[in-house]
């Protein structure tokens, strides 16, 4: 259960930073890929994708299996460096930057398997990230809000490998917020969790992106949960963009169905 | 027949050259080109046992010099106490090894036996098998092979009478010498067809690519672990056979071989054959030459800096610059 | 919210002894109570008062001294980085040459002040080279492990073909295997206003009821100083910094998705691990007036493994403790069987008690060490707060 008042303390920070961030309208490109590739041996993960995200957007990434989702995101973070093309994000070239670096500009990720540290307490976790820029009374503040926005009041001390699968995706958002970014990516942040635990967390992204303005990049399976929270959504085929639009769009489109099902079309309809 | 036979055009086509720079190297400087291939033989025997363990079950075997060190000593024994004709010594070496191989996994790298006493006793396992945790297995059978090493000390003192090189020599160069080149050749062969052609080699490469699928397929794992390491064993024991009548009998002499059969695998990367061969292509001319020049040291030094080199500038050794250089070219097309 | 502070909560400004204490305790250290430190307090009194009241001098008992600021090296770079270095020897070896080396061309209390500093920098300095090539070469897990022994062996095979004439430095022969011979004894201080020789410069003390007893100034020196690393240790791995050491340690990738230079945090955290075991090289050669290349020998490049293995490398006080417990136990059984012994720990401590010894003992329940202290065995809490952690 969220507690709405650590919520919304949280996101009053993560708020005005990104308001003075923000270079103009709502409309702005944050990032963009161009011609991006990824190769693994004979393989081709990413096929010259061109990918943008505007500013405050909640984008979903869906797709079948394989389709290269995760590779994206983790190109993107600077995970893996890419086997040609650049990004570019905020308008500066970040093709070649280090992971660590990108996170400074702006772009945080939580991974697609829950992975909080966890021999360290629930308020290890939080502090970690918070420690590098707060210091004294304002870390424990911002360390108790990130705890709280979680739902994980009263637990602090508690070993984070003994939470549930829920709780543990709560603390990453939680920590991956904290770093007050512009882009967050979300590599399947509800798999295998309850219904309410999926609408705890929908709320939970939308919130941070209607109040802090935040920008998210969401890989997730479950096309009820991309319908809640979704402005765009990216449909990724064989590691290249195969439908972009509102979700009505893209869930109306019968050769994105057809994908699902295993074919081989590309994006004009014609077979590979 | 003919597809098996396309596939290994690459390693054919290596044996071929080998043997044609080999053949030529003889009869032009042959002096040289006995050395060079004395040294590329003693890398790839040292090695080739500790390749199997590592490449297959993810295990780095430290004590790996000590088992050649069995091997040695039983091989000696066998011909000055028992009296056996060198060759059966050989094999009984080698056996002996394998079959001291065989008690360390059960009893220490899978642990098999102190979890069997453990379940009957205090109802639980005692012991996680130390398949994959690279830096806990070179540990621990570093504390085994200083137990060996101390043990070999203790029970068989400083030095144990040597046994003589059979046959003569030939422009100088001790035959023997020439003969272990054919005979490491032959283990090679051997590994690969065991390997390539059995039904166990395939069960183990199966194993090796992916556990889980290979359990699920009714691959008894564990089995094929056991069998993996007492192979390697067996083979770190035949070497020890094989250079039993060329080193004196020293308990240390596992060290020697250590160093060169750790940084050939390390070069050489997770496939046995192709990895291990190469490496001691790489390597074995290296040591040669740098040894002649400028001392034994010397030697050992210019391995070493290549271990370092290799590790750092060829992430997956030889065989990852093979997989890499293969995917280039297939993934062109 | 024993991690964040021991001061009072709302306003009163904090002790000293609590500021201290807050320094010096956090979540990555054993013992952040008030019995743990009472406990210090009086095992430091009795390793002050052993050599007077006991039997000995101290005198062999400095050697395990020294060699416990080689095993907090490893602790750190290991327990706390995660990074298994079995290269910590050749820092010693190193940063003891260079001891040597400077100290014999300079010998005056002002030179072998600048020996000392010159042979700790030279580990360090190392340290940072090999720790460049490795890190930022993206060389990762065990593959740095295999470098560094790769290193310790290079090292070894180097120094031992270093006998002949033409391998001196200065006034400085190295020597080879036969050692360096001439090292100057230690002796610190201003020429000519105070100087004090601290080895081979036994006093004789009238202790009142007990006679006359042999006292050795260089057990009190070693004594001062692995004090002051501990506690300088504590303190650092307490620290943000430490914090991170950790995260690294126990997730790499993630750790650097939250915007740290991994590869620059292990780089300093090697190099000030190849600093300390430097320094504990300079205090080895000073105290055997000596050094030859047995140091870098693979068997003496295990035995930090050995100790922090068998003690808790994730434990400062483990790996201090063990260190001084084995080395004296190996010199105690000697010989053969010393080797066998050693054999054995390491591969029962591997096989058993992988998180070695004063972890284990703290976890169960040891009245004087608090469990809520150490986050790796911290008791399993259910995920609500109702069930408190007991208090010791």
């Amino acid at each position: 259960m969220s507690d709405s008042t650590g919520q919304e303390s949280l996101d009053v920070n993560v708020r005005q930073t990104a308001a003075e961030m923000a270079t103009g309208d709502r409309t702005d490109t944050l990032l963009q890929t161009d011609d991006l590739v990824k190769t693994f041996g004979g393989f081709t993960a990413t096929d010259e994708v061109d990918f943008s995200v505007e500013e405050g957007e909640l984008r979903c990434l869906i797709g079948p299996n394989g389709a290269g989702k995760s590779t994206l995101l983790k190109l993107i973070t600077g995970t893996l460096s890419p086997t040609d093309g650049s990004i570019f994000y905020d308008g500066h070239d970040i093709t070649e930057m280090e992971p660590n670096a990108r996170v400074d500009r702006g772009i945080s990720m939580k991974f697609q398997v829950p992975s909080v540290y966890g021999d360290l307490s629930v308020r290890e976790n939080a502090r970690l990230p918070i420690q590098q820029f707060a210091d004294g009374e304002e870390r424990r503040r911002r360390v108790q809000e990130a705890i709280d926005a979680a739902g994980l009041t009263g637990s602090e001390d508690v070993d984070a490998s003994t939470l549930s699968h829920g709780q543990q995706q709560q603390l990453e958002i939680s920590m991956a917020a904290s770093l007050e970014p512009d882009l967050l990516l979300l590599d399947e942040p509800v798999a295998g969790l309850s219904v309410d635990e999926r609408a705890e967390i929908a709320d939970r992204i939308t919130t941070l992106n209607e109040e802090a303005g935040i920008a998210f990049v969401v890989i997730e399976h479950d096309t009820e949960f991309v319908g809640e929270i979704a402005d765009r959504v990216t449909v990724l085929h064989k590691g290249d963009i195969f439908r972009e639009g509102s979700i009505e769009e893209v869930e109306s489109d019968p050769a994105v169905k057809r994908i699902y099902l295993g074919s081989d079309e590309d994006s004009d309809g014609d077979s590979r | 027949m003919m597809q098996a036979l396309s596939q290994a055009r690459y390693g054919i086509g290596a044996v071929v050259v080998v043997g044609v720079l080999f053949a030529v190297g003889a009869l032009t400087t042959p002096n040289l080109t006995f050395r060079i291939s004395y040294a590329v033989s003693f890398v790839v025997l040292a090695a080739i046992g500790l390749a199997i363990i590592f490449g297959i079950m993810g295990v780095i075997n430290l004590a790996h010099g000590e088992f050649i060190l069995v091997g040695a000593y039983a091989t000696t024994l066998a011909v000055t106490k028992v009296g056996l004709p060198l060759p059966v010594a050989m094999v009984a070496g080698a056996l002996v090894t394998a079959v001291f191989g065989l008690v360390v996994e059960r009893v220490i790298i899978s642990g098999y036996v102190p979890n069997w006493i453990g379940q009957r006793t205090v109802g639980r396992d005692l012991i996680t098998p130390f398949y994959d945790r690279l830096a806990d297995s070179m540990v621990a059978t570093f504390g085994l092979s200083l137990i060996m090493v101390q043990g070999a000390r203790i029970v068989f003192g400083n030095s144990i009478d040597q046994i003589g090189v059979p046959f003569g020599s030939t422009a100088g160069y001790p035959d023997y010498r020439i003969a272990l080149v054919g005979i490491t050749a032959g283990v090679l062969a051997l590994v690969y067809v065991l390997f390539t052609q059995t039904l166990f080699g395939t069960r183990v490469r199966a194993t090796m690519q992916d556990e889980q699928t290979a359990k699920a397929l009714g691959i008894d794992t564990e089995r094929t672990y056991m069998y993996t390491f007492a192979i390697g064993s067996g083979l770190a024991g035949f070497t020890g056979a094989l250079f039993a009548p060329l080193l004196s009998m020293q308990p240390s002499i596992g060290d020697q071989f250590l160093v060169e059969a750790f940084v050939a695998v390390v070069v050489g990367g997770a496939s046995v054959v192709v990895g291990t061969s190469l490496s001691g292509l790489l390597l074995g001319p290296i040591d040669a030459l740098f040894s002649d020049e400028f001392g034994e040291f010397a030697g050992r030094i210019a391995l070493l800096i290549t271990a370092m080199l290799a590790l750092r500038f060829l992430p997956g050794g030889i065989t990852g610059l093979i997989d890499r250089v293969r995917a280039m070219r297939e993934g062109g097309s | 919210m024993a991690t964040e502070s021991s001061a009072p909560a709302g306003g009163t400004s904090p002790t000293p002894i609590a500021r201290l204490r807050n320094r010096l305790e956090g979540p990555n250290t054993i013992g952040n109570s008030r019995p743990f430190w009472i406990g210090f307090a009086l095992v430091l009194a009795a390793l002050v008062a052993f050599p007077i009241l006991g039997a000995g001098t101290g005198n062999q008992f400095s050697l395990f001294l020294v060699l416990g600021l080689l095993g907090l090296s490893l602790s750190l770079v290991w327990g706390y980085t995660g990074i298994l270095s079995f290269g910590q020897t050749v820092f010693f070896g190193v940063g003891a040459y260079t001891f040597g080396v400077v100290s014999i061309n300079f010998p005056s209390p002002g030179g072998i002040t600048g020996a000392i500093a010159a042979g700790t920098l030279a580990g360090a300095v190392l340290a940072a080279l090999l720790g460049y090539f490795m890190f930022y070469g993206g060389v990762r897990d065990v593959y740095v492990t295999i470098i560094t022994l790769v290193s310790t062996l290079v090292m070894l095979t180097f120094m031992a073909q270093t006998a002949g004439s033409e391998w001196t430095i200065g006034e400085a022969a190295l020597g080879g295997f036969n050692g360096m011979p001439g090292m100057p004894l230690l002796t610190l201080g201003a020429e000519g206003v105070f100087t004090f020789q601290f080895v081979f410069n036994e006093y004789e003390v009238l202790v009142p009821f007990l006679g006359t007893r042999v006292f050795d100034p260089f057990y009190y020196l070693a004594l001062a100083l692995l004090v002051a690393a501990y506690l300088g240790l504590r303190v650092l791995v307490n620290m943000d910094f430490g914090r991170v050491l950790v995260a690294i340690r126990e997730d790499e990738d993630r750790t650097m998705m939250f915007g740290y230079d991994v590869k620059r945090a292990k780089l300093v955290s090697f190099t000030l691990g190849g600093g300390l075991a430097g320094f504990s090289g300079v205090l080895y050669a000073a105290r055997n007036v000596y050094i030859d290349p047995s140091v870098f020998e693979l068997y003496f490049a295990t035995l930090p493994v050995v100790w922090v293995s068998v003690g808790g490398r994730k434990s400062l006080l483990g790996a201090v403790s063990a260190t001084i417990a084995v080395e004296y136990l190996r010199l105690s059984i000697g010989g053969e069987f010393a080797l066998v012994a050693v054999g054995a720990l390491l591969l029962l401590s591997i096989l058993v008690l992988p998180g070695g010894v004063v972890p284990w003992t703290a976890s169960r329940g040891i009245p004087w060490v608090r469990t809520d202290g150490i986050p790796w065995i911290r008791k399993r809490v259910r995920g609500d707060a109702s069930s408190e952690v007991t208090e010791s």
